[in-house]
């Protein structure tokens, strides 16, 4: 279907927030249902992407470098990063919980990364594509980031129950940067307006 | 043209005739497939008592006992917000936040706004902030993660289960319940309906103005 089909190109503006229709040549800023500012495309769609996106790449870094988590164990502390204590559950006879937590701690982080980043060079080099696919990759990155949070969410629980004399689990500072990064890319997803996929098709 | 008439896809901007599906039938963006109408059956109904079941069941989710651990002859307790403030004590207060919003609050503000909203729609009663509040509801969805948060329970169990016996508490059980319901709601929540319902209260308030 070509893209004189888009309402936009017929005159027509999709309220974001309500779905309500509105006649670009009505001329109106707010739409008459939710009170909603109206705009055809998300506004700086991709300045914004790209600015998160960035900043993701960049929390990325310390988020596998910098240990996420301490055990101390009667005096010895035991300092593990991200892929460590994947290592840590699959040597210890863990592997269906190790696969879980390598499948959202790193494949789902990274494979959004790029995600995003083939994402918005498509629209800005206006690459020949099939729109109906990449929009469907949209959905899968939008979708599967909060997924994500599993490793946090388990680190608040198990700093929370093990706090014994003796033996003890402490967060890292990569906990801060993985969470910096998974927030990040949430947004960077969110602000990425997937109508730009078809617009230039 | 008339807008009364058309539709426009969110996700690809196809211009389309209103379709009327019928309950239990399913209308896709014909271009880029998108999931569009999913008419329910009973919507208001059905959101306003799973809403208040939701609000209910949020309580002893949250204030009850998760888990307990016992570990050189003590015993620990966990709950929702003793993760949160364990995080607080050990200098993790931006990780602290984000486990607060996205396990505590939002959910709270979550289950809140559709019982207000699908309670006015229930009574039939117009206000003025129905739409700010179905707004607030639509940015909020994705940050709302009990699920995510309940695979993480699963998974530290395992892991702790390793080292010492667990015992679950009722607080457990109130958060899976809390889980199915708010995953009934949103499965029950006819959005796209729930906004002509509201075009139609406000504006018997503008008529009344
Ligand atoms: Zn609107
Ligand atoms: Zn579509």
């Amino acid at each position: 279907m070509p893209t004189k089909m888009n309402a936009l190109r017929q005159g027509f503006i999709r309220c974001h927030d309500c779905g309500y229709l509105v006649k670009t040549i009505a001329q109106i800023s707010s739409c008459p249902r939710c009170r909603s500012h109206l705009h055809a495309r998300r506004p700086h769609s991709i300045a914004r992407t790209t600015a998160l996106l960035l900043s993701s790449f960049f929390m990325y870094i310390p988020a596998n470098i910098f240990p996420i988590m301490t055990v101390n164990q009667f005096g010895t502390g035991d300092t593990h990063t991200i892929a460590g204590g994947i290592i840590e559950l699959i040597d210890g006879g863990m592997l269906p919980i190790g696969l879980l937590v390598f499948v959202a701690s790193i494949l789902v982080p990274s494979l959004k990364l790029i995600g995003i980043a083939l994402l918005l060079l498509i629209v800005y080099f206006r690459w020949p594509i099939n729109s109906r696919r990449w929009t469907s990759i949209y959905r899968i990155i939008a979708f599967i980031g909060r997924w994500s949070m599993l490793d946090i969410f388990m680190i608040s629980i198990l700093v929370d129950l093990v706090d014994f004399n003796g033996v003890q689990i402490i967060a890292g500072p990569a906990a801060i940067a993985f969470s910096a990064v998974v927030i990040l890319t949430m947004f960077a997803a969110e602000n990425f307006d997937p109508r730009l996929l078809w617009d230039n098709q | 043209m008339n807008s009364i008439n058309f539709n426009a896809c969110p996700e690809c901007d196809l211009l389309i005739s209103i379709a009327h599906p019928k309950i239990g039938e399913k209308h896709h963006c014909p271009r880029c497939n998108l999931l569009l109408l999913r008419p329910r059956k009973r919507s208001i109904e059905r959101t306003f008592a799973l809403s208040i079941a939701g609000f209910i069941l949020f309580f002893p989710a949250n204030f009850l006992p998760l888990v307990s651990i016992t570990l050189l002859g003590n015993a620990n307790t966990g709950i929702l917000m003793s993760g949160v403030i364990a995080l607080l004590t050990k200098n993790m207060w931006p990780v602290a936040i984000v486990v607060f919003l996205a396990s505590i609050l939002f959910p709270l503000i979550q289950i809140s706004l559709s019982l207000l909203i699908s309670g006015h729609l229930y009574f039939n009663r117009p206000n003025r902030y129905l739409v700010n509040w179905m707004r607030w509801m639509h940015h909020l969805d994705e940050w709302v993660m009990l699920e995510v948060y309940m695979l993480s329970i699963i998974v530290a169990c395992v892991k702790l289960m390793a080292i010492s016996p667990l015992t679950f508490g009722w607080g457990l059980y109130a958060f899976i319940g809390l889980i199915i319901i708010t995953t009934l709601l949103i499965s029950n929540l006819d959005i796209p309906f729930f906004w002509q319902k509201i075009e139609r209260l406000t504006q018997d308030i503008n008529h009344a103005d």
